[in-house]
């Protein structure tokens, strides 16, 4: 570790790529007006599907958000983790030139990776045999393509890390680019996460019972599960210091954050796990659960998922739940991009002043118990100070990042 | 961060040279040629006319048992027993233990043989969504290190990283930066590519290989630990080596591939600088990119402009294992550990680099046990 003192960690900029919208304004107005960005598959064919809706980016033209990469040569996962990088950028008033000659580099999360070049290439297996895969497809499908096309668009020299632990990817990342920057080994980390809507991860959701018959109700007493979903966001995390030297708007600072794995069951999330998870999340963020105004739920809206969630909420709270809600009501699962976006709102939410909403949620779910305040409908205006964002996967991964309001 | 140096307490190694760092050393000193057994290439799909090696004798159902195995991927498997044999090499864990014990594993898209079974059965079954329930959580990149931390009870810090063949370091990096920070006492961590048909039909596709290169497979993983000078954590094993330092960068393949080269460069100067160690220190250096065609050229130039010529000797890892991808930094690093294994020599110092073709380029400096100076 460094020997000197850790510097304080401020997210100055945000981007993303999504059903809702592109960027972080028009992303945020959605949901502050509780807007749903679900409608009919057109990334795949559905034909065959008993469900057919998915959160899908629509009239995205990633030539117009791409300055320095040719989308033409690269899947579309690092196209949306390259266009909501270049965004935040711009948002955060760094000077292009300048970013890359500082010491830089990114972290993206991901859960299946260039999906839609995976896709292509098993429907090129089943029409022509394997021996007929296009070579250039082959080029862009490893995952590590999705940090790689972020540092090639912004000419990042730093480290390209993609996580892959799968729907928490994106707090593992910006988790990973927090101790970066705390501890003076890069000065600018750029993070978040990107996925793609595709075949497979819809069919294995679908197989599961686990897509919901039209939309996802997070803590609705009859929610019956997720919405496929994609979409890319980033976040600029930079030192605070130098951010307030420089002038530059902080949307919140990152205070810390906490990972923990199940280690007990590949699909069904553990309580006691999640719970450690807040707890050290809170430990590292140096908060009490008491100080805390708002959590981010991972709150995917299947029966297990949001049973488990606050039952573990429970257990560190106690009796005093903070208000809880689910953007999965409105975007869908972005699986790996998820959490990112969590993180995205978070962030607004500290800023502008308000609780994001379970705007599909129409009757709270009793079984989960007394005094849950999930948010529903619309925003609520609110003076959120420290807020908390939850992130779980598949294979056990839980990571959970806290962002606090900064005295501007 | 830059200045914490890890104990490698533990390795756990399967590749075409068989199990175990003795076996690669035997390999990889031509005492033992690698046997490329066709009966041993997974999977039903017929391969390319390519040469493919690999793992020799791997026979996961006595590691793991019959129950299940079936649902689990090549990849899982092999990470699963790396882990396996790198957790016996300790001296047992308490709960306590691996309650701050965890798997930080390196893949390139996980197992792209299952990804692709998985994909086509909803092209070919009767609905799209007629695919094997039990086989969904082995498409995603995390099972390996998720089914890793179930089977051994690890409930500390667990992530997977995906980088091509950088991929290795890249999970070195992220378990690195855990352990400097507290997140975790000790990490398993490493990488594992699976043979499939799928893959190598990628590579002949592509003509990525170098001439005469074979496909290949396997896992390395290592058990680290915060410097044993250093506070709690250390299970009291003696190291195999230490991780002195491990750096990686980005330079964009658009801009050709001699910039590659020059961050690479650059990387290796940053991380014997952060070692503490000079060019001269530097005893054997393990290249990442000698199997792929067109970069190992550029790496080369690279180690000669960071090293000097002829500079110090190259372990010919891709001659003996083959191109194993995203398992090739891990599997370089355990060559380096088998070579000094058998080795008898005043070697301290030893140097991993790779590139890719998506522009990551990393390197890891190595020391090894008993040698430090001073």
């Amino acid at each position: 570790m460094s020997e000197s003192r850790p510097r304080r960690v401020a997210v100055t900029g945000l981007g993303a790529v999504s059903s809702l919208g592109l960027g972080a304004r028009a992303v945020t107005e959605s949901i502050r007006r509780g807007r749903s960005g679900i409608g009919p598959i057109e990334q795949f064919d559905s034909a065959g599907f008993e469900r057919v809706l998915a959160g899908e980016v629509r009239d995205f033209r990633p030539g117009d958000h791409l300055d320095r990469i040719d989308p033409d040569q690269w899947g579309r996962s690092g196209q949306f983790a390259a266009a909501a990088a270049r965004m935040a950028v711009g948002d955060a008033g760094l000077d292009p030139e300048e970013l890359s000659r500082s010491r830089a580099g990114s972290s993206f999360g991901t859960t299946n990776g260039e999906s839609g070049v995976l896709g292509e290439l098993s429907s090129e297996w089943v029409r022509g045999g394997l021996s007929s895969l296009s070579p250039e497809l082959v080029g862009r499908a490893d995952a590590g393509r999705i940090g790689a096309a972020v540092n090639a668009e912004l000419g990042l020299t730093g480290e390209a890390q993609t996580v892959g632990t799968a729907c928490a990817a994106s707090n593992y990342a910006i988790g990973y680019g927090y101790d970066l920057v705390r501890n003076g080994e890069a000065d600018f980390m750029v993070c978040g996460g990107a996925d793609a809507s595709n075949r497979a991860t819809h069919a294995g959701f679908h197989r599961l019972g686990a897509l919901a018959k039209d939309v996802s109700r997070p803590f609705d007493a009859h929610r019956d599960g997720i919405v496929t979903a994609e979409g890319g966001v980033a976040l600029i995390l930079e030192p605070l210091e130098s951010a307030r030297e420089r002038g530059a708007r902080v949307y919140a600072e990152l205070l810390g954050y906490g990972m923990t794995c199940d280690a007990r069951h590949m699909t069904n999330p553990d309580a006691a796990s999640i719970a450690e998870c807040i707890r050290g999340a809170h430990r590292d963020a140096g908060v009490k659960a008491e100080d805390v105004d708002y959590v981010c739920a991972h709150g995917t809206g299947t029966p297990a998922n949001d049973r488990t969630e606050v039952a573990a909420m429970r257990e560190v709270f106690g009796d005093r739940l903070p208000p809880v809600s689910s953007i999965k009501s409105m975007l869908g699962h972005t699986m790996g991009a998820a959490a990112g976006f969590g993180a995205l709102v978070c962030c607004m939410a500290v800023h502008t002043g308000f609780l994001p909403p379970s705007a599909t949620v129409r009757e709270v779910d009793p079984a989960l118990g007394p005094g849950l305040d999930c948010v529903p409908g619309t925003a609520r205006e609110a003076r959120p100070r420290v807020v908390q964002n939850h992130g779980f996967a598949f294979g056990g991964n839980n990571a959970i990042t806290v962002f606090g309001e900064v005295a501007q | 961060m830059s200045g914490t140096v890890l104990d490698i307490v533990g390795c756990g190694v399967l590749s075409a040279a068989g199990s175990g760092l003795d076996a690669l050393a035997e390999a990889l000193e031509g005492r033992r040629a690698p046997e490329p057994d066709p009966a041993d290439a997974p999977g039903g799909e017929e391969f390319p006319p390519l040469r493919v090696r690999a793992v020799t004798g791997f026979r996961p159902a006595e590691r793991l048992g019959g129950k299940g195995l079936s649902r689990l991927t090549r990849t899982d498997q092999m990470g699963m027993v790396a882990c396996g044999q790198a957790l016996e090499q300790l001296d047992g864990l308490d709960d306590d233990a691996r309650r701050r014990t965890g798997v930080v594993l390196g893949t390139g898209a996980g197992s792209v043989r299952r990804l692709g079974e998985f994909t086509r059965d909803t092209f070919v079954q009767e609905r799209p969504y007629m695919v094997n329930p039990s086989h969904f959580p082995g498409t995603l990149m995390n099972s390996c290190a998720g089914q890793t931390a179930i089977r051994y009870g690890l409930t500390g810090v667990n992530s997977t990283l995906s980088g091509g063949p950088t991929a290795g370091l890249s999970a070195l990096r992220f378990a690195r930066n855990a352990l400097a920070n507290h997140r975790a006492d000790r990490l398993l961590a490493g990488s594992v590519e699976e043979l499939s048909a799928q893959s190598a039909w990628a590579w002949h596709r592509t003509g990525a290989l170098g001439r005469d290169v074979a496909v290949g497979e396997g896992c390395a993983v290592f058990v680290l630990e915060r410097g044993s000078d250093g506070s709690a954590g250390s299970s009291g094993t003696r190291p195999l080596a230490r991780l002195l330092s491990c750096e990686a960068g980005y330079a964009d393949p658009g801009a050709g591939a001699a910039a590659l080269g020059r961050r690479l460069a650059d990387c290796v100067r940053d991380a014997l600088e952060s070692a503490s160690v000079t060019a001269e220190d530097v005893a054997v250096v393990a290249p990442g990119a000698a199997g792929r065609f067109g970069w190992a050229a550029v790496e080369e130039r690279a180690l000669r402009s960071a090293l000097g010529t002829p500079g110090p000797r190259r372990l010919p890892v891709h001659r003996v294992l083959g191109e194993t991808h995203s398992a090739g930094a891990s599997l370089q690093l355990a060559s380096v550990l088998a070579h000094w294994r058998s080795a008898d020599t005043a070697e301290r110092v030893g140097l991993v680099t790779s590139l890719g073709p998506d522009g990551q380029v990393g390197c890891a400096v190595v020391e090894r046990a008993g040698t430090a100076a001073g």
